[in-house]
């Protein structure tokens, strides 16, 4: 039943018409192509994106001018903001959803949910998803799960608001905070949704890799883009799932009266608790098992979208093919067990802090490889300044810098210091929030081209890219400097600690420098959807790019190519060869010059109809499952 | 496949999903909406006067310079084709733009360093092993910043230096193994260096603390107590033995829950008087009931009901409460928690190892008191969410987590007064904050360290604190009651 046979039956009549009797429902709502549920991701995303970051502002006007009475707040949050000042525990509120939204819904489904759907099929060679039912149920889920979360948020009682890691008891119990009554039930809803949609994307995106790819499309051809989607679904596969466990006990002991997290607590107002046994640090365990990977599923496709940008816009191979894929499976494997690290100074046994410090500090190697290989890529290169080139160096400069303060904070003796002080803000902002979301502009302005047909305004583009560049900077370097002064996180204001008080103007400055990025964003908002219908009508390969998506027409068709899928002859990164004239050399060219080294051209396979026919889902899924537990 | 429509199915599928979604979604909303519905204010009117119209200008201001600034470029848009000269000159642009930031970037984190760089407690830590920690990251920073410099130099260099050039062709460079293999090992090596000095300043550290280090039973033990909003810590008293303490004994006048006698037995009273109140509650739920419904028949009848509308909503969310039974069900889980607790406090109560009077000379104080480089070690307990102990001055975190204790060894080794000459601040004062999100008033919860030069100085300080229990010279039964207000009146009553 899947689309695409759908479509290629279609395809029979008119390979050229694509205009089925679809319904708008089927075709913008339900739909079950992977270019638009790409769309439908990415428009989420933006939109959630855009509410995470007011959100980060409303809490920055309050860091910076804590005693100052903002009229704006009292229009826009009521009772939130009496008088224009922020309540503290509604700051709590934002600063845990703005979390939470960055990190899920955003870098998580806006970015991966994005670029996997749309480049897996298109860059393997795959008329869609394995099973675009299940994709279209991943991205339900997703939308299901904003729309849980962005309610959350007008809730009397407030939102979830301990901290995006919501630890229990904190999180637990109603009466220890307003947030962790209704609010924390929904978050834990949506955060329920969320993991059912994207295991369900997950095991799309793996066995598409592994079961779809086109003829000449070995493993060590694919893209580096490819390699990291696929990284990321199995981290996500293997993490997720126990996280939705650490949410099930938390329901369980909110609802339920179990004591899975809860132990000996006396709660001012209520009294001594009947929960004995339980213990906090679980959670940890369980949150942070998924949490570690998380962080490389939010950072790997973007690393993935850059190694493609910045090969195709230095018009030069990328360097270190494999030791590019080697490395992001060296992070793959040991973010899974470098969870400690986040639990130094938990209280946990000393001895095991060690052996998790070791492991954590082993991740610095494959990172260092993949920035000198970035380094070497550019190194003679023939370096061609497009926006999405620009955000991928972007994304560099604070893979490096963020990169680096992870040394400090997986040094457990270090970390007693820095553990939850606004160096750790610095810290993840740059390698996580800022390199991914520049991964995902890089994305954005690579293949605006390929999902809408048009080009976005470069000079925009410019002014986007160095704005934001530079505020990100402004607003997470000097945090560095107050984090080994010892100002904690998730503080609501600092003037009642004499210490912290002299890092006012730093704070106003940060805080300028955030309005200032998030001005730059209102840029990229209006090029992004007036370059949708208005922008520049795109070429059908405007980066002259080696890549198979590029093969495809610039309309959209409903199974990606209008004939035969084409054949891949080489890697993806043949550009500027010196035996070709052109600088570059699509991997769907057939070499006439050499051609007895290459593998029959002319495929002898049936009309794509029975081929895509035979893709039925659920035996693409159990060759997938057969194939990742090596049983075929 | 059993269908072959694909028609079919998809009418099938829409059907479902959207089912599942007005399932799934509808009840959600509508929990958001009677939650939310009831209790916010109703809109009295609109009233646009009251809104803040210079702000809204102010925004409305930004999204039009956004559009003219959008605008602008849209029309006098350069160049956007991929081929030609056209883009050598946007580069060109780019790559000066990324040399200018490169440039000002750096000076900017040496003015940084420069700047800030005072403010930061690295060369001064008020604690022995605060200064191997500063050693340690004296060694990251220096090889850290010196990669930073190098590879952020390289990043923008590169990018100005190798700016497209229609008539130049990109060196074809696959791969170099040995040039990889010298950027896996080096650092490799590097990390190794930094992982053994790592895990050397950490054992040394965190080792003190265990039971098996010989200086464990030496170093003197103070306990730190955390619980929404605040800390308390305390001494051992004349007998240098902590009293045993438990969740279970803790009261108003008995904040850490410390085993002492006398206040646990007048706990004990107090929660009978609540569980009789309580049973009483249950027993005349149809009073209550009756009570409450005539009351607001009464306000409805009058028509006051227009006037005092908290005092009717009021009256009515109880009504619903106990029609739905949630009032019941609440009185019920009450009893049983306070039962419970009953329960194991006479369970406890029967055991002498616990109620062994060690506790009575405990001292509970809201400042901590330390001795210049005597040996401590904090033991922490928190009382309701987990909280993080967290005194950046003294390189000391350690999280304060409910159900178990922690804890952080450590020897101070600078004076308030030192530090205060030092820092040149004639009011400085070493705190411990928390650093663990606990709540709205997480950024005001701090006790105060001092560190006194001697123990005489010590001694007469920890004598001005008053023992849990005071010493007996007559048998003294009022010592709990006077201190606990709420324990009063609950006796008189019953």
């Amino acid at each position: 039943m899947s689309t695409a046979s759908l479509h290629s039956e279609h395809h029979t009549h008119d390979h050229h018409d694509h205009h089925h009797k679809e319904s708008f429902i089927s075709k913008y709502v339900f739909s079950m192509d992977h270019k638009m549920i790409s769309k439908q991701f990415l428009i989420t995303g933006i939109i959630m994106g855009i509410l995470g970051m007011t959100m980060s502002m409303l809490f920055r006007l309050q860091l910076a001018w804590p005693d100052e009475q903002f009229g704006i707040l009292q229009t826009l949050l009521g009772k939130w903001a009496v008088d224009g000042k922020l309540d503290p525990n509604f700051y709590m509120g934002l600063v845990t959803i703005h979390g939470t939204i960055m990190v899920f819904y955003v870098l998580t489904a806006g970015l991966s949910g994005t670029f996997s759907n749309l480049l897996i099929p298109l860059q393997v060679g795959a008329r869609d998803m394995a099973s675009p039912f299940m994709n279209m149920l991943s991205y339900w889920f997703f939308f299901m799960s904003s729309v849980v979360l962005t309610i959350s948020v007008f809730i009397e009682t407030g939102p979830a608001s301990g901290g995006w890691t919501v630890y229990p008891p904190l999180s637990a119990l109603e009466k220890a905070m307003p947030g962790s009554g209704l609010g924390m039930t929904l978050w834990l809803v949506a955060i329920a949704l969320f993991i059912v949609s994207s295991l369900l994307g997950g095991i799309n995106y793996i066995s598409t890799v592994l079961n779809m790819r086109t003829k000449g499309m070995s493993m060590n051809r694919m893209p580096l883009t490819i390699w990291a989607f696929f990284f990321t679904a199995v981290l996500g596969l293997l993490s997720f799932p126990v996280l939705l466990g650490a949410a099930l006990f938390l329901i369980f002991d909110r609802s339920f009266g179990t004591s899975f997290y809860l132990s000996d607590i006396y709660l001012e107002g209520v009294g001594a608790l009947e929960n004995i046994g339980g213990s906090p640090i679980l959670y940890q365990h369980l949150f942070w098992f998924l949490g570690h990977p998380e962080v490389y599923i939010i950072l790997m496709p973007a690393l993935g979208i850059t190694s493609e940008v910045i090969s195709t816009n230095a018009r030069k191979p990328i360097f270190g093919y494999t030791a590019m894929i080697i490395s992001l499976m060296g992070i793959s494997f040991l973010s899974f067990i470098v969870w400690g690290h986040h639990m130094f100074i938990t209280g946990m046994n000393p001895f095991l802090g060690s052996v998790f410090m070791i492991l954590t500090l082993i991740i610095a190697v494959p990172s260092a490889v993949k920035v000198f290989n970035y380094l070497t890529t550019l190194w003679r290169g023939n370096l061609r300044f497009n926006p999405a080139m620009l955000f991928s160096i972007g994304l560099v400069s604070f893979f490096i810098s963020g990169g680096l303060t992870g040394i400090y904070l997986g040094n457990a003796a270090l970390d007693i210091q820095l553990h939850d002080s606004y160096f750790v803000v610095a810290h993840f902002h740059l390698v996580m929030g800022s390199a991914a979301i520049f991964g995902m502009f890089a994305g954005i302005y690579h293949w605006f081209p390929k999902m809408y047909g048009r080009m976005l305004n470069q000079n925009l583009g410019y002014f986007h890219f160095w704005l934001t560049f530079i505020a990100a900077y402004l607003v997470f370097f000097p945090m560095h400097f107050m984090g080994l002064a010892g100002v904690p996180r998730r503080y609501y204001m600092f003037t009642l600690v004499k210490d912290f008080e002299i890092w006012g103007d730093t704070n106003k400055l940060i805080t300028v420098a955030a309005l200032v990025g998030g001005f730059a964003q209102l840029l990229f908002l209006y090029n992004f959807f007036y370059s949708m219908f208005r922008g520049k009508k795109a070429t059908q390969n405007p980066w002259g790019s080696n890549t198979l998506e590029w093969s495809t027409p610039v309309e959209h068709l409903h199974g990606n190519w209008p004939g035969e899928i084409p054949t891949v002859y080489r890697g993806p990164y043949e550009y500027s060869r010196p035996d070709r004239e052109e600088d570059f050399f699509p991997q769907y060219v057939p070499d006439e010059s050499a051609p007895e080294v290459l593998e029959p051209v002319k495929t002898k396979s049936a009309p794509q109809t029975e081929e895509v026919k035979e893709t039925e889902e659920s035996t693409v899924f159990f060759a997938a499952i057969k194939k990742v537990f090596g049983l075929s | 496949m059993m269908i072959s429509s694909p028609k079919v199915i998809s009418n099938l599928l829409f059907k479902r999903i959207l089912t599942i979604i007005v399932a799934v979604v509808a009840p959600m909303y509508a929990l958001a909406q009677s939650a939310a519905g009831d209790v916010i204010e109703p809109p009295k009117e609109f009233d646009p006067t009251s809104w803040d119209w210079v702000s809204i200008l102010i925004w409305v201001l930004i999204a039009l310079i956004v559009l003219v600034i959008a605008r602008a470029f849209d029309i006098g848009g350069l160049a956007e084709s991929v081929t030609g000269k056209k883009i050598a000159s946007a580069n060109r642009i780019n790559a000066w733009v990324g040399i200018i930031v490169v440039v000002l970037g750096l000076a900017g984190v040496f003015w940084e360093i420069s700047e800030h760089g005072k403010y930061l407690l690295l060369w001064d830590a008020a604690s022995e092993h605060g200064s191997t920690i500063d050693s340690m990251f004296m060694w990251t920073f220096g090889i850290t910043f010196v990669v930073f410099l190098i590879t952020e130099f390289l990043l923008f260099y590169f990018m100005f230096r190798y700016q497209y050039n229609e008539n130049r062709k990109a060196h074809y460079y696959f791969h170099n193994n040995k040039l990889e293999m010298i950027w896996t090992i080096v650092p490799a090596i590097v990390l190794t260096f930094l992982v053994l000095r790592g895990f050397d300043t950490w054992t040394k550290i965190t080792y003190r603390g265990s039971a098996d280090h010989e200086d464990y039973k030496k170093d003197q033990e103070i306990e730190v107590f955390a619980y929404q909003f605040g800390w308390k810590a305390r001494y051992a008293g004349n007998d240098n033995k902590f009293g045993e303490a438990n969740f279970n004994f803790i009261s108003g006048s008995n904040p850490l829950g410390v085993a002492v006698g006398d206040q646990v037995d007048s706990l004990v009273v107090r929660l009978n008087a609540q569980i009789a109140e309580l049973e009483t509650k249950v027993k005349t739920v149809k009073d209550s009931a009756q009570l409450w419904q005539s009351q607001l028949d009464k306000l409805n009848a009058s028509g006051l009901a227009q006037v005092y509308t908290t005092q009717a909503k009021a009256l009515r969310e109880k009504l619903d409460d106990i029609h739905s039974g949630a009032y019941e069900g609440q009185i019920e889980k009450d009893l049983r928690r306070k039962q419970t607790n009953l329960k194991r406090i006479a369970a406890y109560r029967a055991m002498p190892a616990v109620f062994n009077n060690a506790g009575n000379d405990d001292k509970v104080t809201t400042e901590i008191v330390l001795i210049k480089n005597k040996a401590y070690r904090f033991k922490f307990r928190a009382r309701d969410v987990i909280h993080s102990a967290y005194a950046p001055e003294f390189r000391l975190q350690m999280n304060c987590v409910p159900g178990m204790s922690t804890v952080f060894p450590f020897i101070p080794s600078k004076t308030t007064a030192e530090a205060r000459k030092t820092k040149g601040n004639p009011e400085f004062d070493y705190y411990l904050y928390c650093n663990k999100i606990c709540g709205a008033a997480h950024y005001n919860m701090k006790i105060k360290i001092t560190v006194v030069e001697n123990e005489t100085e010590y001694n007469t300080w920890l004598a001005s604190q008053a023992p849990l229990v005071a010493p007996a010279v007559v048998e003294a039964p009022a010592v709990p009651a006077t201190t606990d207000s709420t324990a009063k009146p609950a006796m008189a009553i019953r």
